[in-house]
C-alpha cells in the first residue's frame, strides 16, 4: 500500500512540475512486432497495427474527436520505451494484452519483440532491443475478459 | 475577463476535454468492465462540471480519478496531454481550497506561469539542439518516429527546406511567447497561432487530446495578461 502510494506520488510530481522538454531530441522510435507460434493460426512475425497508407481529410477532422485506437497506439509506444528504460510486468502484460485483443485467434502461443528503429547517417537502421517469452494466447485473453 | 468568469469558462473547457477522454476510454474492448466504469464515472463528473452542477465536488472527484488512473496505467496514458489535465486540475481545486483570493490567484497564475513554460521551455530546448536547428530533426520525425498518423506524411521527410521553415517557425513561435504577455491583442493572436500548431499536431500526428487540453488553460493566461500587465 504504502510502495503503491509512493509510486503514484512519483509519478504526480512530474505533472505538478512539468520540465516541458518536448522532443528534446528524436530518439529511437519502438515498433510492437508479434508472431505466433503452433496453433491452426501460426503467424511469422508481423507489426503490430501498421499505419494505412493514407488517411481522408473527413476522417482526420473525425479524428480531433474520436481517437481512441490511435491513443491506445501511442500508449503501446509509452510501454515500449519503458520496456527499454524500467522493464515492468504492468508494460509487458499491457502489450501483450493488447496485441493479443486484436488477433482473431485464441490458440498458439504469442511472443512479442520491440523493434528500434533510428537514423545512422542518411541510412534507417532497425534493432531488436526486447523478445518476450512465448505467453499460451488463451491465458492472456482469458486474463483481459 | 474576471476571475469568475476565467474559473468557469476552464470548468467547461476542462470539463469537455475530459468527457471527450473519458468517452475513448469507455470504448468496448480496451480496458476491463470495472475500469471502464470509472471512466464512465469521469465522463458523468466531467459532464456534471460542464453544466455547473458539481463543483467543487466534481473538482475533486476528477482529481482522485486522475490519481488512479496515474496507477492504472503506470504513468500518464496519453503523455502530455494527461499531464497537464493534472495540472489543469490540481490548480483548480487548490483555487477551490484556498482560503483567500491572494491563494486563489496564485494558484490560477501558478498554471499560466507553466502554460507559457510549456511553450518556451520546448522552444528553447530544440533552438540550442543543433538537429532542430539545421532542421534534421524535424525530417527524422516524419521519417521514422512512431507519430506521422500514415505513410503518405512519411513523404514530407523529402521537403527538407520546408521542414527546415516550418521547424524554425515552431521554435521561433515558442520563445517569442511569453513577450505576447505585454500586449493583449499580440497575446490572443500568439494563442490562435499555438492553438494552430496544436491543431497540426493533432492532424499530422494524432494527438488530438492534446489541442482541446491546452486549449482549457488559455483563459487562465488571458485572466493573468490582464492582471498582472
Amino acid at each position: 500500500m504504502l510502495t503503491s502510494l509512493l509510486r503514484v506520488i512519483s509519478l504526480l510530481l512530474p505533472a505538478l512540475i512539468p520540465s516541458w522538454r518536448f522532443f528534446k531530441t528524436v530518439a529511437p522510435s519502438p515498433r510492437v512486432e508479434y508472431r505466433v507460434i503452433a496453433g491452426p493460426g501460426a503467424l511469422d512475425w508481423c507489426e503490430d497495427r501498421p499505419r494505412p497508407q493514407d488517411i481522408s481529410v473527413p476522417t482526420i477532422l473525425w479524428r480531433m474527436l474520436w481517437n481512441p485506437d490511435w491513443n491506445e497506439q501511442l500508449f503501446l509506444v509509452s510501454c515500449a520505451e519503458r520496456m527499454i528504460e524500467e522493464p515492468s510486468q504492468h508494460s509487458l502484460d499491457e502489450i501483450l494484452t493488447r496485441v493479443a485483443r486484436l488477433l482473431p485467434v485464441g490458440e498458439g502461443l504469442l511472443q512479442i519483440r520491440l523493434v528500434f528503429i533510428s537514423r545512422d547517417g542518411e541510412a534507417l537502421v532497425k534493432s531488436v532491443e526486447y523478445e518476450s517469452e512465448p505467453v499460451p494466447l488463451s491465458r492472456i485473453k482469458g486474463r483481459a475478459a | 475577463m474576471s476571475f469568475e468568469t476565467t474559473l468557469r469558462l476552464m470548468e467547461i473547457l476542462l470539463g469537455l476535454a475530459i468527457a471527450q477522454q473519458s468517452l475513448e476510454h469507455v470504448k468496448p474492448g480496451q480496458l476491463a468492465g470495472n475500469h471502464r466504469v470509472l471512466f464512465a464515472l469521469r465522463l458523468a463528473l466531467a459532464l456534471s462540471m460542464v453544466v455547473g452542477y458539481s463543483a467543487p465536488y466534481g473538482l475533486y472527484g476528477l482529481w482522485v480519478v486522475a490519481l488512479w488512473m496515474l496507477h492504472r496505467f503506470q504513468g500518464p496514458y496519453n503523455g502530455g496531454s494527461d499531464k497537464m489535465t493534472l495540472l489543469i486540475l490540481t490548480c483548480l481545486c487548490l483555487v477551490e481550497l484556498a482560503p483567500d483570493r491572494y491563494w486563489q490567484e496564485m494558484a490560477l497564475s501558478y498554471l499560466a506561469v507553466q502554460l507559457v513554460l510549456s511553450y518556451f521551455v520546448s522552444g528553447w530546448v530544440k533552438v540550442m539542439n543543433p538537429i532542430w536547428r539545421n532542421g534534421s530533426a524535424l525530417r527524422d520525425v516524419f521519417r521514422y518516429s512512431a507519430y506521422p498518423v500514415s505513410e503518405s506524411f512519411r513523404q514530407w521527410a523529402d521537403s527538407p527546406r520546408v521542414l527546415w521553415i516550418m521547424g524554425w517557425g515552431v521554435m521561433l513561435l515558442e520563445l517569442a511567447f511569453p513577450l505576447a504577455l505585454l500586449n493583449p491583442a499580440a497575446l490572443k493572436l500568439a494563442l490562435v497561432c499555438t492553438a494552430g500548431f496544436h491543431f497540426a499536431n493533432a492532424c499530422f500526428f494524432g494527438l488530438n487530446r492534446f489541442f482541446w487540453i491546452w486549449l482549457c488553460a488559455y483563459p487562465a493566461l488571458i485572466w493573468f495578461q490582464d492582471r498582472i500587465f
